[in-house]
């Protein structure tokens, strides 16, 4: 197999160019547009036997489909004298001159830049290709010969952070985002890039990757990222110690705005933002308002980034059914996704009988987030006291999410024809909803004096505490019966649908 | 599958899509990269100048044989549902 052509498909594109395989990949190898997946579907049959399959070629001379496994474009090219044909799979040239395939660097271009198109018309972002690097890359490559190869011990990837003063529930949030997997392999892939680098939280947290990940072991001073929050996060300036959690959000927040800055569109809706951490972070919650009079339902999705989960003993529970307090993650989602009745005091305009009636709400999962983040409700602020909750509440390495899905939990009262269908690319029968945990997030102390550390996952399975510039290895039941504030949890399957966000 | 399904799945995008997906999933299990190994393997045993149709008969059948069946299983169901659920939108 040659790569640079062949001596026919140099003569027949010096006298037609490359007109004809630029029509004909784009209409009928990858279809770059509705119109053309139409005119695909419909004309894509050999001409001789009316097969959709067996390896189909176009003729590139003529108008002429016929299949390869029987022998239907040999034929052509044989009786008409016409010996290029195209792929019609995977847009390659067969050359029946030569008897293969060739490959030509001018065609490749043209095939590479349509696939794109393809996959933008089909909202998909872009279609997986085995990577190849660039001009800029292989010279990179080549200046730079040293090659690391990560054993399974190896510790890359891990660094301790200074504390700069009440600061480690900026350095735990840290270490939670550089082990974010699928953040990680966004990064390192070098994939942000920037209009206003120098006031970027983005741009800062793609150098702390590069810092992490340089083999050096010294501890790191945050104190860029630090100024940055502070500029674009004003309730957090300042030098006492904030919380974990509120520091979490409005990072993510921030990091959202920032890539808003450099937009990704998306094509069916421009609404919806397409940005690395509403990819991964961001979820759908759905609520349901049943009117107890005449049963109607209104329903809402609202976006999430993460669950607060309430631990004390369930406020104005109603039935005899398990009102203590939740003493593990799992008790703590189902009574989150409980059918909860809002009470006589707090009658709601229904939106079927226009009347106020009691109603019953419940909260459910419409879509999954990538990662899914759980904030356990230690710190308790009432009018009468502000109080720590320590109890331990245990929480598993492998969760399943399908129990608070909105179609299993609710499945049996509203929009039972419509919206129960399954939809492109999100069949609900098939859809794998178990995660992994990959961080941790502890609080020691009171309210008033604490600290706080992390545990995180690292190559797989390896558990590390960090404790700002101190790194120790860990084994899961450390993590396991730790008390835990914030709980990161990583899908173990990804999607790759339309609908689905990646 | 009959002519008319496929066209319809054609049509939608929704053979591009599940195609996306397979590729993706057989890249996840290292399939791609065992099939590698295997051609490469077949290009040095037989010489540079092997044709494509000789390598395609030589690896077509160990190749599928290396798909794995959780993958199978989620592109049938996948394609099922896609097709069920065209039905009913053309029903109504």
């Amino acid at each position: 197999m040659s790569d640079h052509g062949c001596i026919h498909l140099n003569n027949f594109k010096a006298a037609k160019g490359i007109q004809p395989y630029k029509v004909i990949h784009s209409y009928f190898v990858t279809s770059t547009s509705a119109e053309a997946r139409v005119r695909k579907a419909v004309s894509c049959l050999c001409h001789t036997c009316k097969t959709y399959k067996d390896r189909l070629h176009s003729c590139l001379h003529c108008i002429f489909f016929g299949c390869y496994v029987k022998g239907h474009i040999q034929e052509h090219a044989k009786t008409k004298k016409h010996f290029l044909a195209v792929d019609l799979s995977y847009g390659n040239i067969l050359c029946f001159q030569c008897g293969d395939y060739v490959y030509d660097r001018e065609l490749l271009a043209v095939a590479k830049s349509q696939w794109s198109e393809s996959a933008k018309s089909l909202s998909l972002g872009e279609f997986y290709r085995a990577w190849e690097p660039t001009q800029i890359e292989a010279e990179l490559l080549r200046k730079n010969p040293r090659r690391r190869r990560i054993v399974e011990n190896s510790t890359i990837g891990l660094r301790g952070l200074i504390n700069l003063g009440s600061t480690c529930f900026m350095n735990c949030i840290v270490q939670a985002l550089i082990h974010t997997p699928l953040l990680r392999d966004y990064f390192l892939a070098d994939r942000h890039h920037c209009p206003q680098p120098s006031r970027c939280l983005v741009c800062e947290v793609s150098h702390l990757f590069q810092e992490f990940y340089s083999g050096s072991k010294a501890p790191l001073t945050l104190h860029k990222l630090l100024h940055l929050i502070w500029t674009h996060a004003r309730h957090l300036a300042g030098y006492e110690q904030q919380d974990a959690h509120e520091f979490f959000i409005a990072t993510l927040d921030v990091l959202h705005r920032h890539c808003e800055a450099a937009p990704i569109l998306v094509k069916d809706n421009p609404h919806h933002c397409n940005c690395i951490i509403d990819q991964i972070f961001t979820g759908g919650l759905q609520s349901d308002v049943v009117c107890q009079a005449c049963n109607g339902v209104s329903t809402t999705i609202d976006p999430f980034w993460d669950i607060s989960l309430d631990l004390g003993p369930a406020a104005g529970a109603s039935g005899s059914d398990s009102s203590g307090p939740p003493t593990s993650l799992l008790d703590c989602l189902e009574r989150f996704t409980r059918a909860e009745h809002l009470g006589s005091s707090a009658k709601i305009k229904c939106s079927n009988c226009q009347t106020y009636q009691e109603s019953t709400k419940q909260l459910t999962m419409k879509q999954l987030p990538i990662v899914a983040s759980f904030h356990l409700k230690r710190f308790e602020h009432s009018s009468i006291q502000d109080k720590k909750i320590s109890t331990f509440i245990s929480f598993p390495e492998q969760l399943d999410m399908t129990p608070f899905m909105s179609h299993r939990r609710n499945g049996n009262n509203n929009s039972a024809s419509l919206d129960a269908l399954p939809k492109n690319g999100e069949d609900t029968a098939f859809s794998d909803n178990r995660y992994c945990l990959f961080a941790v997030i502890n609080h020691e102390g009171s309210l008033e004096t604490g600290h706080y550390t992390a545990f995180i996952r690292q190559q797989r399975d390896q558990w590390f505490k960090c404790d700002d510039h101190l790194i120790t290895r860990a084994k899961l039941k450390d993590v396991l019966t730790s008390e835990g504030y914030l709980l990161f949890y990583h899908k173990q399957i990804l999607e790759y649908g339309r609908n689905s966000k990646m | 599958m009959k002519t008319a399904p496929h066209q319809r799945l054609v049509m939608a995008g929704d053979r591009d899509v599940l195609k996306e997906l397979l590729r993706r999933r057989l890249v996840e299990c290292g399939w791609r990269d065992q099939v590698k190994i295997i051609c490469k393997e077949l290009i040095k045993e037989n010489g540079q100048d092997i044709t494509y149709d000789t390598l395609l008969s030589m690896v077509t059948s160990r190749a599928r044989s290396l798909v794995p069946d959780s993958v199978k299983k989620e592109l049938l169901q996948k394609i099922k549902n896609q097709l069920m659920s065209q039905e009913e939108s053309l029903k109504m």
